[in-house]
């Protein structure tokens, strides 16, 4: 073999070496900090990235990201994660991993340099400025100047109310709404399907050969009997959808009550409902929190497959993919098990471990759910989250519940420093919370019991005196509390209800030391918001009710004329007599 | 194949290997290669067969240019030829086999313009081959001179490093 042929392929072959040897881990460890940086928004750090091709492996050590709201805290870090891929799925272009393993996880540590990347601005959350804004506005230093026609000069503005706004929102979206239902229940196509049957009978009642004709009526009577039943399932999905829609309209009653805080705080005027006392109190810690749980559900969902279409549709650039069945099926990435250890708090950390459970991109191959158990305990801590992602399905599913008892409470504030704060030290709290996701909808509770902690009220903002010092003498005896939130809507636009039993210990305060002159200039207040929402609120019930009637009527007639039509074929679906022949005795 | 020697197999098929025999296989096996989805082992293990036959490749590499620039318009034709093959009962046995085969997923034999492709490119082997070589035949006739004399490869031939990479092959 001539050296002019041999030497360019082995530069060749040294050239691909070499680029794997010194510029493929630098690489990849590049890719995945751009990677992580484009979805955190926050630098990221690997100190280390080694793989190996036989056995095709990858560790990484040294991993950081920080958190896009605080330049100087990393949203996560780990020290190692380790995994080696099996050889056999690879042959069949699958990365099949069966054990790996994360150490050293650890969240909110400090970091040494700033974490925040050049040009890139964190979106602030809906939920979470709603929140501040309402803890921030809300009015406390005129309580002590009220008087019983404060109220009657302040006109409110129908156009700046948020029930004003929802209702007309309302009104547009269950037009909309109908609008949609009554065209999904097309009546004419049972009309004309039962037509068709019709016709197939009279040519069946002219068939001389019975069993043909009973068989030509068997198959009619099922169609009729099939046809109905299907008409009837739209029926009562339509009428379903239509209540469902007319069930958002409890949205308005609680817009009505955020307008009544909103005038109440533009009076400069306390409000005494216990809903608005604690949405200012707790709101903007839990909606920071929910927001940042929703930022990573959100995350999470964007890498899932939004259902099996999705994965198992024609995957190819070119021509249509034939799929055959496997004798073992893998999907295309998967990690059997990734044992997890790490700690959890900065100060007194407590360590935890657990596994998460296959981790794939194809839910819909592995068939089954992504499933995390971590554990952790010390002396009176304990901490248990169990989690589950089930995308095996038409619609993403998940469900995760949080046990952490014994936590210690350094500092807790709540409230606003322009309105009204509460410094919660010392004590320990437990939190138990849950939350379901089922497509984009959410359902999800959350509880803290803090208890043996000391509450320091700072009302300095509050200048009248006796009300001061009637909030004040309500903290002063407190040790425990409880701070609740529920969460419901969507992952987009996802809804909270705060409850603390704290905002019952500040509505008393207020009911007592001014209680009377308040309330009344809140039932004032409330008599004109309602005044300015009657026309909207009467108009959307009008619609909506019309509405209801409207379809109700046209889906009772066609129901009279489809069950008339099907219960008319049912009837003479009889085979003809067979006449049987003559015997002359 | 590396960059550098793709350009040395162009400049000297234009100039060597340039038999109409040659041209026309080198057109055929292009036909074929272009043809195929270029990111399967199958067009992969055609281009190392390419590479190892004394073909004119830079005619096949124009041909594998020029089909597949026209692919959209011959998978209308490979696709239904491609998943009539894949859905066939008959077959059925043996594409689940090599489904369940280690390396075969890598070849997309169960993508359709792959098997179609290749029937259709084995039906079309033989009139392209000698449409290639009659078209071998003309190229030598009117430009094999003139690309020898062209001042691009009596530039290259001209250079030292060329010279050295090549030790006078052209």
């Amino acid at each position: 073999m001539r050296k002019s042929y041999l030497l360019p392929r082995l530069i060749l072959l040294a050239l691909v070496w070499a680029f794997f040897f010194f510029a493929f881990d630098p690489l990849l460890k590049w890719g995945m900090i751009k990677g992580v940086e484009k979805g955190a928004k926050a630098k990221a750090e690997i100190a280390s990235l080694h793989t190996t091709f036989l056995p095709p492996s990858l560790k990484l050590t040294g991993f950081a990201v920080a958190d896009a709201k605080d330049e100087y805290k990393n949203l996560l870090e780990f020290s190692e994660l380790a995994f080696a891929a099996e050889g056999k799925p690879l042959l069949e272009k699958k990365l099949v991993v069966d054990k790996a393993a994360l150490s050293g996880l650890r969240f909110g540590t400090a970091r040494k340099t700033s974490g925040k990347l050049a040009f890139v601005k964190e979106e602030p959350s809906e939920l979470v400025e709603g929140f501040k804004k309402e803890s921030r506005d809300f009015a406390l230093d005129r309580a002590a100047d009220v008087k019983a026609g404060a109220v009657e000069d302040y006109k409110v503005d129908p156009s700046e109310l948020g029930s004003v706004k929802l209702a007309k929102q309302l009104e547009e979206s269950y037009q909309k709404d109908y609008q949609d239902i009554s065209a999904r229940v097309d009546t004419k196509k049972y009309e004309a399907g039962l037509e068709a049957l019709k016709a197939r009978y009279e040519k069946a009642k002219g068939e001389s050969n019975f069993a043909k004709q009973a068989k030509d009526y068997a198959d009619i009577g099922k169609e009729v009997k099939k046809l109905t039943a299907d008409f009837k399932k739209d029926k009562a999905e339509a009428e379903a959808a239509l209540a469902k829609a007319r069930d958002s309209f409890k949205a308005v009653d609680e817009a009505r009550k955020q307008d009544l805080a909103a005038v109440m705080a533009r009076m400069k005027l306390p409000s005494l409902d216990t809903q608005s006392l604690a949405r200012m109190l707790a709101g903007p810690v839990i909606a920071e929190k929910t927001a940042t749980v929703m930022k990573w559900v959100a995350m999470g969902r964007k890498y899932m497959p939004s259902n099996s279409k999705g994965v198992l549709k024609n995957e190819a650039r070119r021509g249509r993919e034939v799929h055959f069945p496997k004798a073992e099926s893998y999907p295309n990435f998967l990690v059997r098990t990734l044992s997890v250890t790490g700690e959890l708090g900065t100060e007194d950390p407590l360590e935890y471990k657990g596994a998460i459970e296959g981790l794939t991109t194809q839910p819909q191959v592995y068939g089954k759910p992504t499933t995390a158990v971590i554990k952790g305990a010390k002396g009176a801590r304990r901490l248990d989250f169990r989690a589950s992602l089930d995308a095996s399905g038409a619609e993403i599913k998940t469900d995760s519940a949080l046990l952490y008892t014994g936590m210690p409470v350094s500092q807790l504030q709540l409230g606003s420093p322009s309105s009204f704060m509460v410094d919660i030290t010392g004590g320990t709290g437990a939190f138990e919370g849950g939350l379901k996701t089922a497509g984009e909808n959410l359902a999800g509770k959350a509880a803290l019991r803090l208890a043996g902690a000391s509450f320091k009220p700072k009302a300095d903002n509050i200048k009248a005196a006796p009300l001061r010092s009637a909030v004040e003498s309500s903290f002063a005896g407190l040790s425990s509390a409880y701070i609740g939130a529920d969460i419901s809507g969507t992952i987009k636009d996802p809804k909270l209800s705060v409850n603390t039993d704290l905002a019952n210990a500040l509505s008393k305060a207020f009911s007592g030391a001014m209680g009377a002159e308040v309330k009344k200039a809140q039932a004032e207040a409330q008599k004109k918001i309602d005044e300015a929402l009657k026309p909207y609120r009467s108009k959307l019930d009008d619609t909506a009710a019309a509405k209801q009637a409207e379809l109700g009527g046209k889906l009772k007639e066609a129901e009279s004329r489809i069950s008339g039509l099907g219960d008319g074929l049912l009837k003479n679906l009889t085979p003809g007599k067979m006449k049987l022949p003559k015997f002359k005795l | 194949m590396n960059p550098i020697g793709l350009i040395r197999q162009f400049i000297q098929g234009l100039t060597s290997d340039t038999d109409p025999r040659q041209i026309g296989a080198g057109i055929a096996l292009g036909f074929l290669i272009g043809l195929m989805p270029k990111a399967t082992l199958t067009a992969q293990l055609l281009i190392v067969l390419l590479m190892a036959t004394r073909v004119n490749i830079p005619m096949a590499l124009l041909s594998v240019l020029a089909v597949s620039l026209a692919n959209p318009l011959l998978d209308r034709l490979s696709d239904p030829v491609g998943y009539a093959l894949l859905t066939s009962e008959a077959l059925r046995p043996l594409w689940t086999k090599l489904y369940n085969t280690p390396l075969m997923p890598w070849t997309g034999f169960n993508n359709t313009v792959v098997p179609g492709g290749l029937v259709l490119g084995a039906l079309l082997l033989a009139p392209v081959y000698f449409a290639g070589k009659r078209f071998g035949v003309f190229y030598n006739e009117k430009f094999r001179e003139r690309v020898m004399n062209s001042r691009i490869v009596k530039g290259l031939k001209a250079s030292w490093l060329f010279d050295w990479y090549f030790k006078g092959a052209v």
